[in-house]
């Protein structure tokens, strides 16, 4: 008996070196990797012309730069002198995501205000420079501008008001991933890509490694988009196809209490900590630019916190004493031209047909911004659809975006309101910070195993509130973590991992915001996970 | 206007933490007339248990079965360090004087000399600590005696206590880990701890309780409460279910508000005015100087403004929650003598970028 349980043993665990033992192989049109909202979108766009798509991403729903940025729909205007193509690009897609996903924007318009000091020669040429790229402004009176946004500082000198808005990339992601699966497309998150074979100039199969489970498996597919944002020269080398790329490293900080109607951008040469934009009941300043090595384990610094505050307040004066519930950070993809200043860099796409490299069904799409995804995802399909022979319209810039259920809970601060009183007597409140109820938390849930995924706190955090509220996670999450195991999603020992991870993930985006009030949540969070339950040490 | 009074006292302590409170016990023990200034309402932030050194060295995450071994090397290690000019037979004099002075107010706790309870949390891990309530005691049975069969019990609407959590996390430690949840009628979706604790303290909610753990009795040693058994009784409260259901029951500490830290508030401030402590709750120091030999303080409450005339102080002001240090963007400071605070240069040092980090 004992030997034949052994041999058993034996056999599970070498599995993965035996190459003849046959491993599950799955059959689309096109591969999609990277799960940012290019990739999602992609997704969308291709399933819209009736292609069958799988998308892959090695974490979660905008892990990368999709969910590391300001959730800004640009007017186009910081772009008129540093890049024109690109601000044109802005002001059109500006207009087509309103229409189509408007129920992820918040149109809350813009200011650009200079205060003394600041480039009077870059102030007198933006008008003109507006009017030749066509995007809407107006000027406004200073003392009108106060009016209408008070926090505004006293020395300003100048001030223009444009049509900027705020967009939920989180909920944009979720929405078009939703469509794409409505329409027979399938998302794997945790699903890493390996390695490509390729015969007769052509990727004929992708190897993926599930990173929870460890399993390889293959996907076959007639055509594959690399999407994967900051990480696009990695796929690309799997490939043997050489992508330089730079990366850039901006951060972000989170205000607790929204400060300004509308989006806030300083009227000069591009910079640091000169955009403040408005999101349901929080704002965000940013941002920085900094040269990293890796995209990888990225996280904001106290010097980017400090430099950031610094030149906010400029703008904007309370942000000097306000209270910032969280800092994040992301990486800008940019294909690298040699330039020094990466703020230099085309802000503009790159999307390559991997034709010129010698693979027939592959391309690259990557750099942009958050206010060009559809645009981005809408030429890459292009390219796509030719490849497979077909002749077919982009959709997505007519058809409306649909919002489902398990996005609605992304959204800061709008369910406030609607949640206080959750429906029914059995639904209590998890996150209190954030107002996200039981029974939302069980919608995600749901979603994410349609999705092939593993519900825990840090996927059901992603695509909701939760944790984002000043108690950073100190008390949802043992609520969350308790509602799993009551429900059966977790079983033994696992939810403890869980909230290591999930708390320290957290920690990321506090670890550089320690004064005030917020040093006073971190240490009761302390004297919670590490002091009684003892986190920190390893028991289990 | 505000009253004006005029306190003479030979210590005035600054503080009412755990810190405050047990420095208050000690100096009115002794015969001093002493003061209190501070706020007690932040116990109800504490789990309710006394450690002496759970884990050394810290950076290596020992766990310490004996506190006194990770003691001496402590001593050894860090000669300034507090326990080291104290020594340990004075730290269980002292533990042994406050074990007393809770006792006395009607707070049961107990403590064994030379060896640390592992007592059983709410997130299904085990906590090293020194004296814990007695209340707590047959818990931490179950990681140290033979397999226990324990049934944990928790309530609808109480959320941050999850009976099948626990039993999942431990269920290797004990033979049977069951689960069993309470239903209270006409609670909503959200059952407070305080009004759970309000209904322990009810017989016949303790009638209504034991009949529902009964079914269980045949395959149960031991049954896990969260500790919320009563707010002044609690050690009654669970022999008297006990009683009812002839099973061992125990309480196990989870997330604030908790009702152990509400029971030690209430314990303290018994006892301590019992000790004709004059404790002005809700107080802050407005000023202060050192004149021949003595402080001379003033603290103000909502309606009271006192000058207090003392010749010691001890400041127990606690760390950031308790407001005796503040953080600025820049510095760290402290908040009533405006002290030196002895820190790292820049933020960035302040902390490890890993919240877990046990080094130094």
């Amino acid at each position: 008996m004992l030997f034949a349980f052994s041999n058993i043993d034996f056999f599970l665990t070498r599995q993965k070196f035996r190459p003849w033992l046959m491993k599950k192989i799955i059959e689309t049109q096109v591969l999609i990797i990277g799960g940012g909202v290019t990739g999602t979108g992609i997704a969308r766009d291709l399933s819209l012309r009736g292609l069958n798509v799988i998308l892959i991403e090695k974490q979660d729903l905008n892990a990368g730069a999709s969910g590391g940025n300001h959730g800004l729909l640009h007017s186009g205007a910081r772009y008129i002198c540093s890049d024109p193509e690109a601000a044109v690009e802005c002001s059109n897609e500006l207009n087509i995501i309103k229409k189509t996903a408007g129920h992820c924007v918040e149109e809350t318009g813009g200011f650009f205000v200079a205060v003394s000091g600041d480039d009077e020669k870059y102030i007198a040429d933006f008008p003109g420079k507006c009017n030749t790229a066509g995007i809407p402004f107006k000027k406004i009176d200073v003392a009108d501008a106060r009016q209408m946004e008070p926090s505004l500082a006293d020395d300003m000198i100048a001030v223009y008001e444009v049509n900027d808005a705020s967009i939920n990339p989180f909920k944009l992601s979720i929405e078009n991933v939703n469509d794409a699966i409505s329409m027979g497309g399938q998302y794997f998150s945790y699903c890493m890509l390996q390695g490509v074979e390729i015969k007769n100039r052509k990727i004929c199969r992708a190897e993926i490694q599930n990173m929870i489970s460890n399993e390889i498996f293959y996907i076959k597919a007639d055509t594959y988009v690399n999407a994967s944002g900051a990480w696009a020269g990695r796929i690309a080398s799997l490939a043997g196809i050489p992508i330089s790329m730079v990366f850039s490293k901006g951060s972000l900080l989170v205000t607790s209490k929204r400060i300004t109607k509308r989006v806030i951008n300083r009227l000069r040469k591009p910079t640091d900590g000169d955009i403040l934009v408005p999101g349901g009941v929080v704002s965000i300043l940013g941002t920085t630019s900094v040269r990293v090595a890796s995209p990888d384990n990225i996280f904001p610094t106290v010097d980017e916190v400090d430099r950031i505050i610094s030149e906010g307040e400029r703008m904007v004066p309370s942000l000097k004493t306000c209270r910032y519930v969280r800092a994040y950070s992301g990486v800008r993809p940019l294909v690298s031209e040699g330039n020094n200043d990466d703020r230099d860099v085309s802000r503009g796409f790159t999307l390559i047909n991997h034709e010129k490299d010698g693979v027939d069904n592959f391309v690259t799409i990557t750099g942009g911004k958050l206010s060009t995804y559809r645009l981005m995802a809408e030429k890459t399909s292009d390219i796509i659809c030719r490849m497979h022979g077909i002749v077919s319209e982009c959709r997505t810039k007519t058809i409306a975006l649909p919002s489902t259920e398990s996005g609605e809970w992304s959204e800061p601060g709008v369910h406030i309101s609607e949640s206080f009183a959750p429906k029914t007597r059995h639904d209590p409140v998890l996150c209190e910070c954030e107002m996200v109820p039981a029974s939302a938390v069980d919608t995600i849930i749901n979603s994410i195993k349609n999705n092939k995924g593993n519900p825990d706190l840090i996927s059901i955090a992603l695509r909701s509130r939760v944790g984002k509220g000043p108690c950073q996670g100190s008390f949802c999450s043992i609520r969350i973590l308790s509602h799993l195991y009551n429900t059966h999603e977790l079983t033994h020992g696992a939810g403890i991992n869980d909230l290591r991870k999930f708390l320290n993930e957290r920690w990321k985006g506090e670890q550089s915001l320690l004064w005030d009030q917020a040093i006073v949540q971190s240490s009761l969070k302390e004297m919670i996970h590490c002091g009684l339950f003892g986190l920190e040490l390893e028991t289990h | 206007m505000k009253d004006k009074q005029a306190i003479n006292c030979d210590l005035l302590i600054i503080g009412a933490g755990f810190a405050g409170m047990v420095a208050a016990a000690r100096a009115s023990s002794l015969g001093l007339k002493t003061v209190q200034v501070g706020n007690s309402s932040n116990l109800f932030l504490v789990s309710g248990l006394f450690d002496l050194l759970g884990v050394y060295p810290m950076a290596s995450g020992h766990i310490l079965h004996d506190p006194r071994t990770g003691f001496e090397t402590l001593t050894a290690d860090c000669p300034h360090h507090p326990y080291s000019k104290t020594g340990y037979k004075k730290v269980l004099e002292s533990f042994d004087f406050l074990k007393n002075f809770l006792a006395s107010a009607g707070l049961d706790y107990q403590s064994k000399n030379n060896e640390n309870y592992f007592v059983l949390t709410a997130a299904g891990t085990f906590k090293p600590s020194f004296m814990v309530p007695k209340t707590f005691l047959k818990g931490c049975s179950i990681k140290q005696g033979p397999p226990k069969r324990v049934l944990f019990v928790d309530f609808k609407g109480l959320r941050e206590f999850s009976a099948k959590q626990i039993a999942n996390v431990i269920q290797d430690t004990c033979s049977i880990a069951s689960t069993l949840t309470i239903e209270i009628p006409d609670v909503s979706s959200t059952l407070h701890p305080t009004r759970l604790a309000n209904l322990f303290e009810d017989i016949q909610f303790l009638n209504f309780l034991s009949k529902k753990i009964m079914p269980f009795s045949k395959e149960t040693d031991l049954v896990g409460l969260p500790a919320v058994c009563g707010l002044n009784k609690s050690l009654e409260t669970i022999e008297k279910l006990e009683a009812m259901t002839g099973l061992d029951c125990f309480e196990i500490p989870g997330m604030p508000p908790s009702l152990p830290g509400l029971r030690l508030k209430n314990a303290f401030e018994k006892q301590l005015s019992q000790n004709n402590v004059i404790f002005l709750n809700n107080s802050k120091i407005q000023s202060h100087e050192f004149k021949n030999h003595h402080f001379i303080l003033t603290a103000a409450t909502e309606n009271l403004m006192a000058e207090i005339t003392t010749r010691g102080v001890i400041l127990a002001s606690g760390r950031f929650p308790g407001g005796g240090l503040h953080a600025k963007r820049e510095r760290i400071t402290e908040t009533v003598f405006n002290l030196p605070v002895r820190q790292p240069e820049k933020r960035n040092q302040w902390y490890h970028l890993n919240f877990f980090n046990t080094g130094i």
